[in-house]
């Protein structure tokens, strides 16, 4: 008996045995329907976490903060100056494998209108964090490197605060504001950027709209004085692909000038968004989910095959009476029970993506049901149906055929 | 030589610590195109003897020979080619499958042969079944036959392959006289054709159909 033969007798069997076969199915059909889903919400969220990473800032983009010291540092460590503006104009001047070089000061100040005066975030920096984070003024301009030499009092403001404290971004233009009690004249008003990974999930760049960018030079004039620390250092590859390249020459530029590695270089996106780590958590949830109901799945389709064994053990007998040899029956079996985890897995294929649909609608997050995802499932669902079939399989084959016809 | 020709077999059951012997030395010797009836109460090892026989188990000692070929002592693969090629068995219970025809039932055993198209294997049972007057009955499922029509589907599926012998094991057991008497015509009618058949059973008269009767007691050959 060829396998075409096995395959035509099996799938005839399991038409005729059509409730015991749709039986069998549920648990492969639960299983498979939940793992499309889940690979579909994935692969769409994958995507989301990819696109999030570009958005603040792409491939190549890397980012170096100062370490946190050690308990009982070193004398080398005591005697560095950790990451200061110095380091990010040497490597501006010298590190090869960069484009661009953007240092950066944070802190909290006061904004401070004739009618208002709120809290909020002021980042020091360079024309080069605008290049770097691909940001652009929706109206003015950004800051400028003469502004940088000149220690130039500008600013350009976030989209929320240009809005909340001026009404319209044009309208801020040309303004004083206050900051930290130093009045800076807005010369810009960034773009408003957003994200969402899901359209109930908040934007996830709201607070890149609510800050304000000064020269890095002005900061320290203003506010700190002798120090130059940075609170980071933003830079950027020369070539998109080289991020690994760039790490290593400016790990080894930075190491040489500070006597002792005391700072830690990232790739950008590196545990940045906590929301991208949500829907990671989200989506390995579900996916467990998915492979326990198709673990549970594989044990009901054994336990309904050796129960259908045991029904059918004259009928084996029978067959082996007239000339079934152990191999053609363990085919028989087998070849059922891959006929019925296929057609499983094509229901699940479609439970998985009716699911995926209402999940993708009402929570307004992208997924698709790919042609890779729907070959997993069948896949999956197929080897979840031999391997429990096997067993079932073998006793079958095994039958002693005098025993067999006796039986019942 | 005999078609069938064994000797001296026994068969000893293990009832776990218990031996049982089913067989204390049996010698069969079977012409080809005999008819012949093995007969004995039940317990007497006549079962045993045409499962054997049958090669559907093997004997403990002793030598068998089917049509010239030493069956003691095969393996299960090689005792199934065997079955498969040279015996053809009819049951008490008729045994087709409940949810086949009855043409793609007789065709079954040339199925596991392999070699022939389903078509060819199809119509090779209908043209069986067309002669042992079952004509009007073919793409029938077995439930909707008569018990007599479903034992000569039974036995169209026992020649489909042009055995050897015909193995039959009680074929009247399930059957009203009538029927009865209508299946043991079809078996003289196949018998007059030229084939061997080996007919274990404990009625008399059926027994009586055959050409000559081995009586089986105490798992002997009775005199």
């Amino acid at each position: 008996m060829s396998l075409l033969e096995a395959l035509l007798v099996g799938f005839s069997e399991a038409r005729r045995h059509l409730g015991q076969t749709l039986l069998s199915l549920l648990g492969l059909i639960l299983g498979t329907g939940s793992i499309v889903t889940v690979l579909a919400l994935f692969g769409g969220q994958t995507k989301q976490t990819q696109e999030f990473l570009q958005e603040v800032g792409g491939a190549g983009t890397v980012i170096v903060r100062d370490r946190e010291q050690s308990e009982r540092p070193t004398a080398r460590e005591l005697a560095s100056d950790r990451l200061t503006y110095r380091d990010a104009e040497y490597l501006k001047d010298h590190a090869t494998t960069l484009t661009a070089v953007a240092p950066g000061w944070a802190s909290r100040m006061e904004y401070q209108t004739p009618k208002t005066h709120f809290n909020g975030q002021i980042i020091g920096t360079t024309p080069d964090y605008a290049v770097i984070n691909d940001i652009r003024p929706m109206a003015g301009r950004y800051l400028s490197d003469l502004d940088v030499r000149r220690q130039a009092r500008v600013m350009v403001l976030g989209w929320r605060f240009a809005d909340s404290l001026f009404t319209a971004p044009e309208a801020a233009l040309g303004q004083i504001v206050q900051l930290g009690g130093r009045a800076f004249v807005v010369v810009g008003v960034m773009e408003r950027e957003e994200f969402y990974f899901a359209a109930w999930a908040g934007n996830s760049l709201a607070y890149r709209n609510q800050r304000a960018y000064i020269p890095i030079t002005t900061a320290f004039s203003q506010y700190t004085g002798e120090d130059q620390g940075l609170s980071f250092l933003t830079l950027k590859a020369a070539n998109p692909m080289g991020g690994r390249l760039a790490t290593e020459q400016v790990t080894a530029m930075l190491r040489l000038r500070h006597g002792v590695e005391d700072f830690d270089v990232t790739p950008s996106g590196v545990g940045s968004s906590d929301d991208a780590q949500f829907f990671m958590l989200f989506n390995f949830i579900f996916l467990v989910v998915g492979i326990v109901s198709l673990i549970a799945g594989g044990v009901v389709i054994a336990n309904i095959l050796l129960a259908s064994v045991v029904e059918r053990v004259r009928e084996f007998g029978t067959r082996m009476a007239l000339g079934a040899t152990g191999f053609q029956i363990f085919a028989q079996v087998l070849v059922q029970v891959a006929i019925i985890a296929v057609v499983g897995g094509l229901a699940g294929l479609g439970l998985g993506s009716a699911l995926t649909g209402t999940v993708a609608f009402f929570m307004k997050m992208p997924a698709a049901v790919t042609p890779e995802i729907a070959t997993l499932a069948i896949v999956t669902s197929l080897s979840v149906g031999v391997i429990a079939g096997l067993y079932p399989a073998y006793r079958a084959a095994r039958l002693a055929p005098v025993e067999a016809l006796r039986y019942g | 030589m005999a078609l069938i020709d064994a000797a001296a077999l026994t068969k000893v059951y293990q009832l776990g610590q218990v031996e049982v012997p089913a067989l204390r030395g049996v010698d069969v010797q079977v012409e080809e195109g005999e008819y012949v009836a093995i007969t004995g109460p039940s317990g007497s090892g006549k079962s045993t003897l045409m499962h054997i026989l049958g090669c559907l188990d093997s004997a403990t000692s002793g030598t068998y020979r089917l049509a010239g070929e030493d069956v003691s002592g095969l393996s299960r693969r090689a005792l199934a080619r065997v079955r498969n090629h040279k015996v053809g068995f009819v049951f008490q219970t008729f045994n087709l499958m409940p949810r086949m025809t009855i043409d793609e039932n007789v065709a079954l055993p040339l199925q596991y042969r392999g070699g022939l198209s389903r078509r060819a294997r199809l119509r090779r049972a209908r043209a069986l079944l067309e002669r042992l007057g079952l004509d009007q009955r073919i793409g029938h499922r077995p439930d909707e036959l008569s018990g007599g029509e479903r034992q000569r589907v039974a036995v169209a599926r026992a020649l489909v392959g042009e055995p050897a012998m015909l193995l039959v094991d009680e074929p009247t057991g399930n059957l009203d006289s009538e029927a009865g008497a209508e299946v043991l015509r079809t078996f003289r009618e196949v018998h007059e054709a030229g084939n061997t058949i080996v007919m274990v059973t404990h009625d008399m008269q059926v027994a009586g159909q055959a050409q000559r009767a081995i009586r089986i007691a105490d798992g002997k050959v009775a005199a």
